[in-house]
């Protein structure tokens, strides 16, 4: 079964008005299961509203989204995958803990259950000296880590990812990038990342597909085939051979007015 | 250190204002029956403090029974006005207009409709009073949502009532509180200010205009002394709840 089909879709934007905008031009995308997906590309050509899409916090004009074999909306009510934004959106009047504790206490899991879990969770993105704080007492970067905990408490078949490691330090970056590898990879977790850096993107996937703007539309979908995805990956030939390709399918685009 | 800062300047400012009152009475600027010395407002206080606490606990009451009431009625309306949205269209309006009016002037109608020993009608305006702040600042608050805790919760297949109960509700206390400082003075002024028309004679308000037509005017100061403590003491009250009820906001006398 595969973690995600885009079939033909089209998003149009303000259908019918003087300011019509078409986001997404013919999309044809498939996520396998456990594979990691990058999505890449200038602003405004349209990744993060094909995540939305996955997401089904908004509908295509045309064309079909299937997650997990069923339309995008059965899977969002039945939680089938974990989602981080860009911002961390915290609850602000939840502790740390209780923040991660959110989508598990709205699952119905017992107390001690969520506490347990969310408590693991802190402990992998390296906050578990945190959990008692209030997320106006973290830096931003602990916030973001935070957030990804919260979209990992589910353990979901499916983690939808926009942009979540953008305000982080490169140190804590590369740890993160690691880190959910490693959860990816031991709980055999499908992602979709978008990202605006290549090198992450060749890092984590399995593939890289590239995006155009004005409309958006998928230009060009790279494998990525590394042998390991540890330190020694980063400095390999093989790593760097995956980068070139990505920036030149980047700029083979026409960069019409790529911001 | 930062707390003596704080709470110096505007201490040493009341005292120095005290002092020049009571001079210009004492040089005979002001004839004491027109301004009573601070002094003699003070001794008449520590007299009368027995008449002056069993006045204040007996506005107290109609105050706090009034605050309760608007207030719980102010969060109900606020949140069923941001659940439909017709409701808060037609209410707005409804509510401006009517904060707009001198409520207080409800209070000899009000008194006329029930018996001379009762005393709803004081509850009754002091809980109309708080409706109007609490409301308003609560819709306001209820609002104001982050989108990506909608999304957020969008995500979660959250169902209406727990996106109220765990976002919307937690969200809005810092305006519900807004409202509630605003309203907890609001709510003793109407409480005392209501007895000037009549109703039951036991509370604050009624003991000021019988020591002002008694020309006892030193009494009647007292008893705006006791008055402006009560305010105090409502206000500060909800200062309190509003530390214990937002533990995450550290700072709060802003």
């Amino acid at each position: 079964m595969t973690a995600v089909v885009v079939d033909n879709v089209t998003k149009v934007f303000n259908q019918g008005r003087s300011d019509e905008v078409t986001a997404l031009s013919d999309v044809e995308l498939t996520v396998g299961d456990g594979e990691f997906v990058s999505l890449i590309g200038p602003s405004g050509c349209g990744k993060s509203t094909l995540l939305r899409l996955i997401a089904d916090l908004i509908q295509p004009t045309t064309g079909s989204v299937t997650v997990a074999g069923k339309s995008a909306d059965r899977a969002r009510r039945d939680q089938d995958y974990g989602i981080a934004f860009q911002q961390a959106g915290l609850f602000e009047w939840r502790t740390v803990l209780r923040n991660v504790e959110l989508p598990l206490e709205l699952r119905g899991l017992k107390k001690s259950e969520r506490k347990a879990k969310a408590e693991e969770m802190l402990a992998l993105v390296g906050l578990a000296d945190f959990a008692g704080h209030y997320p106006a007492q973290l830096s931003g970067g602990m916030q973001q880590r935070v957030a990804i905990a919260r979209a990992l408490a589910v353990q979901p078949p499916l983690l939808l990812m926009d942009e979540p490691f953008g305000a982080l330090d490169e140190m804590t970056r590369e740890r993160l990038q690691t880190e959910l590898l490693g959860i990816c990879a031991k709980t055999g977790t499908s992602t979709v990342f978008v990202t605006h850096s290549i090198s992450e993107a060749v890092f984590l996937s399995t593939k890289v597909v590239v995006m155009s703007a004005r409309p958006g539309r998928i230009t060009a979908a790279i494998d990525v085939d590394l042998p390991a995805r540890d330190e020694a990956a980063r400095q390999s030939e093989k790593y760097f051979e995956h980068v070139t390709a990505v920036r030149q399918a980047l700029r083979g685009v026409p960069a019409k007015s790529a911001t | 250190m930062k707390w003596v800062r704080n709470v110096l300047p505007p201490v040493l400012v009341g005292l120095a204002a005290i002092v020049a009152w009571e001079l210009t009475v004492k040089l005979g600027r002001i004839a004491p029956f027109i301004l009573p010395a601070p002094s003699a407002i003070w001794a008449e206080l520590v007299e009368q403090k027995q008449n002056v606490w069993e006045a204040a606990l007996a506005s107290g009451t109609n105050a706090l029974i009034g605050l309760a009431a608007g207030s719980i009625m102010g969060v109900l309306f606020a949140m069923a006005a941001s659940r439909f949205r017709p409701l808060a269209e037609i209410s707005i309006p409804f509510a401006a207009v009517i904060s707009a009016l001198p409520i207080i002037a409800l209070a000899p109608i009000l008194n006329n409709m029930f018996e001379a020993t009762s005393s709803i009608p004081r509850r009754i305006v002091a809980a109309i009073i708080v409706f109007f702040p609490v409301f308003l600042n609560t819709l306001r608050g209820l609002r104001e949502v982050n989108p990506i805790h909608q999304e957020l919760m969008h995500t979660y297949a959250a169902s209406g009532w727990t996106f109220a109960r765990k976002v919307r509700l937690p969200g809005a206390l810092p305006y519900v509180f807004t409202g509630l400082r605003q309203a907890s003075s609001l709510a003793v002024i109407a409480a005392v200010v209501a007895e000037y028309f009549g109703g039951l004679q036991d509370g604050l308000g009624s003991r000021i205009t019988s020591a002002a037509s008694f020309t006892a005017y030193p009494r009647a100061w007292a008893f705006v002394v006791g008055a402006c403590l009560l305010g105090l003491a409502f206000y500060l009250t909800t200062l309190l709840l509003e530390r214990l009820a937002m533990p995450w906001r550290t700072r709060l006398i802003a």
